[in-house]
């Protein structure tokens, strides 16, 4: 419960960073529509981050398509490893085999570098 | 007394002070004699089709036999046709001696035939570019041209060598030839930034070693391996320097990729790059946190603080220091380090990973080059050619051989075309070693005709176009930025470049299946021929080049 809370308000912040950042909304620009997946290994939570144009949107659910996604072993490790919001937590949970990347995984390093720029 | 003329006098100093057995060009009329004097100094010659082609030839020649390249371009048109050639020569720092006809000097201004400023326009892409004008001083002028291709951090040079001069004789006892060539020097750093540098590496604890193209230009193996093997430092590395230490060796973390690079770079305390620029390729060197300590080894002092400021600089070249340093590392084992590396790698590239071993259709380019890698094995030499193509090359083969996986168009030039060049290069240079350039089917265009090269001098290159149709990465990037619907220039169609291949008289083969590949492979090798198998590949896989490019030019 508390990864899916912590995607949702993920979402909400980038969206209002797109709106009110002029780093992170020039940083997402022109791109056209880049679909970015967090989810768990098992399917059961994740959120999906639409990227198109300068805008951010979202929809819940982890069966969706995407051009790249983040999948966490269990929601446990994706709450600890994204709430800490540190780069060496994320490579110690790839390190360990509890995040993987999928798809075009530069989109997965896009994406956190455009995190940074709004936390 | 024996007169001897211009040209030969070229042909003489080339073979007997620096040991030129091959150069690459095109005839021309300006060049007569100095095609005679190859003749007489048995000198070998491949007669290309296209200028560029020669230079990138000669360039290719010196990154895998470590040794100068020769090529020779014929006035005017012929010397533009070399440009791009030479100018990736020079951007990547290619000892490449480019020897060029020019007009008469007796008709300068008066509007001779190819007459144009040749020098002004070569200079900016040459450490060095002369024209001589004394037939008795061409040795002298080579002598110049080679210590400047070959000296400090190696470059392309140019000298232009009129008729006036070539097509004249001399008494041979009046033209002083050096009894041998130009001596090799090299520059060691100052003791205190050597202590330095070992005292930073002696305290690390996630320590990583990068090499480019001055580690192959080095050529610097058993230093290399001295270190590494020491230290106990993990190592990829990269340009013309991969293969200096073979991919498989125990503490090569290559198989982690660029992609597995890029991710935990920031994760290191100490960054060793030796011969290696921080250009956009690794952005600038931002990638690379303030809090990770760098030690940078080059050739060139400029490039030392360059974009990123180093800890420690070392200058010189990479082997020498290595010799120096080694002694001052203390024997470590940084081993659980290096499986933490590789194991974040494989996490990181888990879906390519995956799609290297599963059969799909449309085939997934890292499908095919796995295929192609599993097929050849690792005893060969491999160059990808094109945008997405040079990425899925890359990161999918992998080998034993010195400069044994070449991405010749992922130079600072991004010259597509290379791979055809530089395949014809490698198969010369090791005529016994599997040859395959992996070509992007755009990139492909721009040097396709040099197999009839390959065929008229038997040069049996096996090239695997990965056809997506499209300039992919170009396409893809437009996807990215100004949408599906408003792609402009990016496709091509699908072109049947085996049949052209056929027509040349080499080996073709056209793919669409998974289950065709191998048995392609096994048919185009055992042909003896050079041989193209043209392979339609998935259209919409991008590799991720493609957003790093695309990032790069967004302002």
């Amino acid at each position: 419960m508390r990864f899916s809370i912590l995607l949702f308000f993920l979402y909400k912040i980038l969206r209002w960073a797109s709106k009110h950042k002029p780093a992170y909304s020039n940083y997402i620009g022109s791109i056209h529509e880049v679909r970015i997946m967090i989810k768990t290994a098992d399917g059961k939570h994740g959120r999906l981050f639409i990227f198109d144009k300068g805008a951010v949107s979202s929809r819940s659910g982890a069966r969706q398509g995407y051009d790249a996604a983040i999948i966490w072993s269990d929601a446990g490790t994706g709450f600890r490893v994204m709430a800490s919001r540190k780069d060496e937590e994320q490579f110690k949970a790839a390190a360990a085999g509890r995040m993987k990347l999928d798809g075009m995984a530069f989109f997965a390093q896009w994406f956190n570098d455009g995190v940074k720029l709004v936390m | 007394m024996a007169s001897i003329n211009g040209g030969h006098l070229v042909g003489k100093y080339l073979k007997e002070i620096e040991k030129i057995d091959i150069v690459f060009g095109i005839s021309g009329g300006h060049l007569e004699s100095i095609l005679d004097g190859f003749t007489e100094y048995k000198i070998r010659t491949i007669d290309v089709r296209h200028e560029q082609a020669a230079a990138m030839m000669a360039h290719a020649w010196s990154v895998y036999t470590g040794k100068p390249g020769v090529c020779f371009l014929t006035a005017g048109p012929g010397f533009t046709n070399g440009l791009t050639g030479i100018a990736n020569a020079y951007l990547d720092n290619a000892p490449l001696v480019v020897l060029c006809g020019r007009a008469p000097i007796r008709d300068d201004l008066k509007g001779a035939l190819q007459e144009m400023n040749q020098i002004e326009v070569v200079r900016p892409i040459t450490k060095w570019a002369a024209t001589c004008h004394d037939i008795r001083r061409i040795p002298e002028y080579l002598s110049i041209a080679f210590r400047n291709a070959t000296g400090g951090r190696p470059g392309p040079v140019m000298l232009e060598l009129p008729p006036d001069i070539l097509n004249i004789t001399v008494d041979e006892s009046l033209v002083p030839m050096p009894s041998r060539s130009n001596p090799k020097y090299s520059v060691h750093p100052d003791d205190a930034d050597l202590k330095a540098a070992a005292e930073i590496i002696n305290n690390a604890r996630k320590p990583l070693f990068i090499g480019g193209s001055g580690v192959g230009f080095s050529r610097c193996s058993g230093q290399l391996e001295q270190f590494i093997e020491k230290s106990g430092i993990p190592f990829m590395l990269m340009n013309y320097g991969r293969g200096e230490l073979p991919d498989n060796h125990p503490l090569s973390v290559m198989d982690m990729g660029n992609l597995g690079l890029f991710f935990s770079i920031g994760q290191n305390d100490v960054i060793i790059a030796a011969g290696l620029r921080f250009n956009w390729l690794l952005q600038f060197g931002k990638i690379i946190p303030p809090t990770v300590k760098i030690i940078r080894i080059d050739i060139d002092p400029q490039e030392i603080n360059r974009n990123v400021e180093a800890h420690v600089g070392l200058v010189g070249d990479t082997g020498s220091v290595l010799d120096q340093l080694t002694p001052l590392v203390k024997k470590n084992d940084h081993s659980a380090w290096m499986n933490t590396l590789k194991s974040a790698g494989r996490s990181l590239l888990d879906y390519e990973l995956r799609m290297r071993e599963t059969a799909s259709d449309p085939i997934h380019p890292i499908r095919l080059v796995a295929q192609i890698q599993k097929f050849v094995g690792d005893d060969a030499v491999y160059i990808a050619d094109g945008g997405d193509t040079q990425y899925f090359g890359l990161a999918g083969f992998m080998s034993r051989q010195k400069a044994g996986v070449v991405a010749s168009a992922a130079g600072l030039l991004g010259c597509l075309g290379t791979g055809i060049p530089f395949g014809m290069a490698a198969k010369l240079a090791r005529p016994d070693k599997k040859v395959v350039v992996l070509n992007g089917d755009g990139s492909f265009g721009f040097n396709g005709m040099e197999f009839d090269t390959m065929v008229r001098h038997g040069i049996p290159v096996v090239c695997v176009i990965n056809n997506d149709c499209a300039w992919g990465m170009i396409k893809h990037s437009q996807e990215l930025s100004i949408g599906k619907d408003r792609l402009q220039c990016s496709e091509l169609g699908l072109i049947h470049y085996e049949k052209m291949v056929e027509g040349l008289g080499g080996y073709g083969e056209f793919v669409t299946k998974d289950e065709e590949i191998v048995p392609a492979l096994e048919r185009a090798f055992a042909s003896g021929k050079p041989a193209c198998i043209n392979v339609m590949t998935d259209p919409t896989v991008t590799s991720p080049a493609t957003p790093l490019f695309y990032q790069s030019l967004k302002m």
